[in-house]
C-alpha cells in the first residue's frame, strides 16, 4: 500500500533542474528547517518543514502546538505535541523559519 | 484593504513571537512573501518536498481548522481558567437561592445524562467532565450542596473506571478508561460520603419543617429553608433528596460489590433496590421540575428533566485532552434515556449479585452465558469478570485447580493432590482464567477471542495427553490417583474445548455473521460440534459415574440409541435434541439447495470453499474435530433430498426428546424455556419440511425463508406462495 502510494508520487526531486525557478529553489532549501506558523485563531505551530503544494497548503513534521490559554494578550501559552499536520493556506496568517542573520537576507530576499 | 490587514496581522504576530524562542543565534525569519512567489511559479499538482517524503504518510497528517480533525481548535473559551473568569460555571450558580437550587437540580440531571453516555463507551473528559465545576474540585467547596454532589460524583467516576480498566473488558469501547489529565476524586471515601450525609441530613430537616409549618402544627425550629419561595420548598426538598440518595447507594452500591469474594453483595443488592426506588423519585420530580421552569426556556433540552439548559458544561474545553484520538462528537443521551441506561444497569449488576457463588465452573459458565442473553453493558460485565476471577480464584474463593477437577469428576482428594503443579496443569488452570473473562466481554470481542482459543486448548490436551503418556506408558493402573486424574481432566478439556467451539459458532448468529445461503454449512458444523461435545460429555459423565467404559468411541448412533448400553444423562439428551436439530437443519437446506428450490447467489467474490474456510478456519486449524474438511461437508450433503429427509425424521426426533426432557429439569425454568424453544422450532420445521415435500416438483411461487424468530439460533423454515 506504501509502495504504491509512493509510486503515485509523480518524480519531483528530478524537477531541481535548469526548468526550476530561483524562487522555487530557495523554497526547496527550507525544507526540513524549524518552521513557524501562525493560524487564524491565535495558535502557532512549530515543526520541520516538510511539503508545500501549489496552493500553499504546508505540512509540518514533529509539530508542537502553542496556543494562548486567554483571549487577551499577553496570555501565558500552552503546548502539546501534535504530530504531522497539514495546514491548509486559507488560515494561515504567518510564517516564519528559524535562520541565522546572514541567511535570512540571502534566503528570503526578494528580487 | 486587504494588503492592509496582513500587515496589521503581521504586527500581531512579531509582538507575540518572542515567546516561541527561535535556535540559538538564528533568528525568525518572515517566509510568506516568498512560499508565496514560490506557489506561483510550481505547476498544478506539483510539490515541495524532501528525499524522505511519502504521500501515503502525508495523508494522515491532522488538517488543522477541520472540526473533525483538530481538537485544538479554539471554541468559545481558550481555556477553562478564562471560562471560569467570564462566568460560566458561577459559585453559587445565583444569589438568588430559588434560581441556584433549580440550576442545581438542572446540572444534577445533566450529569446523569453524561454519565450515561460515558458508559456507553465515549470519552470521560466530554461527557462526565464538560462539567465545569468537576475540573476544579475547590472552587465549589463553598456551597456544601454543590461540593458534596460533584465529590461523589468524582469518586464514583473513579470506582467504576477502576473496575472497568482492571478487568480488561473494554476494549471496543476504548475511550472508556481514558482520564488523563482530569480530577478523579482525590479524597477518602469516607470523606465523600459523609459530605454528602450531611447534606442530605440537613435538606431532610428542611423539608421536615416546612411540612411543619405548612399543615400549622407548630412553629418550625429555626430552620433556614433550602430556598426563598415557601409554596416550592417541599417540591425542591423532594427532588434534590432523591437525587442525593441515589448518589449515595450508587456509590455504596460499588464499593460493596467490589469487597473480595464477593462479600459484599448482599449490601449490593440493598443498595440496588434503594436506587431503584430513588430513580422512581427522580422521574416523578419532572411534573413539578418542568412546571416551575422559567417561561423563557421553551429550548426542549432533553438532558434535564426541567427542560432548561444546565450552567456549567462545555465540552469543547476538553476535547484536547481526548488526544491522540480525533475529536468526536457525542450525543449525549436524553434525560429519560439515562434513567432507563441506569435501570438495566441496576437490573444487571442485580442479577450479578444475587449469583449464589456455587463451587462449580459449569455452573459459573453457563451463569454468564445467561447473563450475556440480555446484553449487559460494560460496567455490568466487568463487574461479573471481576467477581469471577479473583487472585486466580473463582470468586476468589475456589482455587482454579480444584474447580477443574470437580468439573472433570474427580474425587475431593484429588483437589490437593501435587499434580496440579504440572506446567501443564498450570497452563491449563490459566486457559480457564482467560475463559472465564473472555464470555464476560462484547459479542464481537468475545467471538474472536474464543476462536483463537481454541488452539491454545488444542495444544494444551495433546501436552497433557503426552504427559499422561510418557508416565503411564500403556499400562492401565486404575488405582492410581494421578492416573485417575489425568483421564478424567483429558476428557474435560475435550468437552470444554468443543463447548468453547459451540459458542464460538453460536455466537456468529448474534453477531449476523451469517447469511442464510451459509446456514447450510453453519449448521452442519454445529452438529458435528455438537455431536463431539455429546460424547465427550457423555464419557465424562459415565466416568465419574464409574459406570462408563474407558475409551469408549461412541459415536452418533449409540447416542441416538439411548439407554441400549446405559443410562444417558439428561444433559446429554438436552444436546442430543439439539444435534437433530441442527442435522435436519443441515439436511434441510441442503436438499432445497440440491433440488434447486434455493439457488444460493453467484458471488464474484467467494466460492462456497472459499466462504467455508473463511467461516470455520479456527476450528479447521484447532482440529476441531479432526479430519474435517470441505470435503466432508459436500460428501455428507451431496446427496441430501425430500424423498429420504422426511423418513429421518430429525426434527420429531428433537421435538420427541425436547418434549420427554422438560421433567428431567423441574426446578430449572430456563431450561424449561429453551427446550420449549427448541420443541417449537424443530415443530415448525417439520411442518415446513411437510409442506414443501408434499409440492413435489419446485414451484417457482412458493417462497421458502428462514428466520432466528423463535430460537437465537436455530432457524425456522417459513413456506409462503407468493
Amino acid at each position: 500500500m506504501e509502495q504504491e502510494a509512493e509510486q503515485l508520487v509523480p518524480v519531483q526531486q528530478g524537477s531541481s533542474d535548469c526548468s526550476e525557478s530561483d524562487r522555487v529553489s530557495r523554497v526547496r532549501k527550507l525544507l526540513f528547517r524549524r518552521m513557524l506558523v501562525g493560524i487564524k485563531d491565535g495558535r502557532f505551530f512549530l515543526g520541520s518543514f516538510y511539503c508545500i503544494d501549489k496552493q500553499g497548503n504546508i505540512i509540518l513534521q514533529d509539530t508542537v502546538e502553542y496556543r494562548s490559554t486567554r483571549r487577551s494578550s499577553p496570555s501565558p501559552m500552552e503546548q502539546r505535541c501534535i504530530g504531522l499536520i497539514l495546514i491548509p493556506s486559507p488560515c494561515r496568517t504567518s510564517c516564519h523559519v528559524d535562520c541565522s542573520i546572514d541567511e535570512q537576507l540571502s534566503l528570503l530576499g526578494l528580487k | 484593504m486587504a494588503a492592509l490587514d496582513r500587515t496589521d496581522e503581521a504586527t500581531t504576530t512579531v509582538q507575540s513571537r518572542p515567546r516561541i524562542p527561535s535556535g540559538d543565534n538564528s533568528v525568525w525569519a518572515d517566509a510568506s512573501p516568498l512560499l508565496h512567489a514560490a506557489c506561483q511559479d510550481l505547476q498544478e499538482g506539483d510539490l515541495i518536498h524532501g528525499d524522505n517524503f511519502n504521500l501515503f504518510a502525508a495523508m494522515s497528517a491532522l488538517e488543522i481548522m477541520d472540526p473533525k480533525m483538530d481538537s485544538g481548535m479554539a471554541s468559545t473559551y481558550y481555556s477553562l481558567d478564562e471560562a471560569i473568569e467570564n462566568g460560566a460555571a458561577p459559585v453559587p450558580i445565583s444569589t438568588d437561592k430559588t434560581t441556584d437550587v433549580r440550576c442545581i437540580i438542572d446540572i444534577m440531571d445533566h450529569l446523569l445524562a453524561c454519565e450515561a453516555t460515558w458508559h456507553k463507551g465515549h470519552s470521560l473528559a466530554q461527557t462526565v467532565y464538560s462539567c465545569l465545576y468537576l475540573l476544579q474540585p475547590e472552587r465549589t467547596s463553598s456551597h456544601a450542596l454543590l461540593h458534596s454532589y460533584c465529590q461523589v460524583i468524582r469518586a464514583t467516576c473513579k470506582a467504576v473506571l477502576s473496575v472497568v480498566s482492571d478487568s480488561r473488558t473494554h476494549e471496543e469501547e476504548d475511550l472508556f478508561i481514558m482520564a488523563y489529565g482530569l480530577p478523579l476524586s482525590r479524597d477518602g471515601n469516607e470523606r465523600c460520603t459523609a459530605m454528602l450525609n450531611a447534606v442530605e441530613e440537613t435538606i431532610c430537616r428542611q423539608l421536615r419543617a416546612c411540612k411543619a409549618s405548612s399543615s400549622k402544627r407548630r412553629v418550625s425550629e429555626d430552620i433556614e429553608p433550602l430556598q426563598n419561595n415557601p409554596d416550592l420548598e417541599e417540591g425542591y426538598c423532594k427532588a434534590l433528596l432523591c437525587r442525593l440518595r441515589f448518589r449515595k447507594h450508587f456509590y455504596h452500591l460499588l464499593m460493596s460489590m467490589k469487597r473480595p469474594q464477593g462479600a459484599g453483595l448482599e449490601l449490593a443488592r440493598e443498595h440496588i433496590a434503594s436506587c431503584i426506588s430513588e430513580i422512581d423519585h427522580i422521574r416523578k420530580s419532572a411534573d413539578f421540575l418542568r412546571a416551575n421552569a422559567p417561561e423563557m426556556s421553551e429550548q426542549n433540552i432533553t438532558t434535564t428533566a426541567s427542560g432548561c439548559q444546565p450552567i456549567g458544561f462545555d465540552a469543547s474545553l476538553n476535547s484536547r485532552l481526548s488526544a491522540p484520538t480525533p475529536p468526536r462528537s457525542i450525543k449525549i443521551f436524553c434525560w429519560e434515556k439515562a434513567l432507563e441506561y441506569f435501570v438495566k444497569l441496576l437490573h444487571d449488576l442485580d442479577i450479578i449479585c444475587s449469583y449464589s457463588l456455587n463451587p462449580s465452573l459449569e455452573a459459573a459458565l453457563l451463569f454468564v452465558v445467561k447473563f450475556q442473553k440480555s446484553q449487559p453493558d460494560l460496567v455490568s460485565r466487568a463487574h461479573l469478570q471481576l467477581l469471577l476471577v479473583q487472585n486466580g480464584k473463582l470468586f476468589g474463593r475456589y482455587p482454579m485447580f480444584s474447580m477443574i477437577s470437580r468439573a472433570a469428576g474427580l474425587p475431593e482428594v484429588a483437589e490437593n493432590h501435587d499434580i496440579q503443579k504440572n506446567e501443564f496443569m498450570v497452563q491449563l488452570e490459566q486457559m480457564v482464567i482467560n475463559l472465564l473473562k473472555i464470555i464476560c466481554t462484547n459479542a464481537a470481542w468475545q467471538r474472536r477471542k474464543l476462536g483463537k482459543m481454541l488452539q491454545d486448548w488444542r495444544v494444551t490436551f495433546v501436552q497433557l495427553e503426552l504427559a499422561f503418556k510418557k508416565e503411564f506408558g500403556n499400562t492401565s493402573n486404575n488405582e492410581n490417583i494421578s492416573f485417575k486424574i489425568y483421564q478424567h481432566i483429558l476428557v474435560w478439556v475435550e468437552e470444554q474445548t468443543y463447548w468453547i467451539a459451540f459458542r464460538f459458532l453460536i455466537v456468529g448468529f448474534e453477531l449476523e455473521l451469517y447469511s442464510v445461503h451459509d446456514y447450510c454449512m453453519v449448521y452442519w458444523y454445529i452438529y458435528i460440534v455438537l455431536i463431539n461435545l455429546a460424547e465427550k460429555k457423555h464419557l465424562r459423565m459415565a466416568m465419574s459415574s464409574g459406570a462408563g467404559k474407558k475409551k469408549s468411541k461412541k459415536k452418533r448412533d449409540s447416542l441416538k440409541d439411548a439407554g441400549v448400553n446405559y443410562q444417558i444423562s439428561a444433559p446429554v439428551k438436552f444436546l442430543q435434541s439439539q444435534i437433530y436439530l441442527a442435522e435436519g437443519l443441515a439436511m434441510m437446506l441442503a436438499a432445497l439447495r440440491n433440488e434447486g428450490r434455493i439457488v444460493p447467489p453467484q458471488s464474484p467474490f467467494s466460492t462456497e470453499h472459499e466462504i467455508f474456510i473463511q467461516q470455520f478456519e479456527l476450528l479447521l486449524k484447532a482440529c476441531l474435530p479432526d479430519g474435517i474438511s470441505y470435503l466432508t461437508y459436500k460428501e455428507s450433503t451431496a446427496n441430501a433430498n425430500f424423498s429420504t429427509l422426511v423418513m429421518c425424521d430429525y426434527f420429531k426426533e428433537a421435538q420427541k426428546i425436547a418434549k420427554e426432557l422438560k421433567s428431567s429439569f423441574p426446578n430449572d425454568p430456563d431450561m424449561i424455556a429453551e427446550l420449549k424453544r427448541i420443541e417449537q422450532v424443530a415443530e415448525r420445521n417439520n411442518i415446513a419440511l411437510n409442506v414443501i415435500c408434499r409440492l413435489g416438483t419446485p414451484d417457482p411461487s412458493v417462497k421458502i425463508s428462514f428466520t432466528l424468530c423463535h430460537h437465537p439460533f436455530f432457524a425456522t423454515a417459513i413456506v409462503k406462495r407468493s
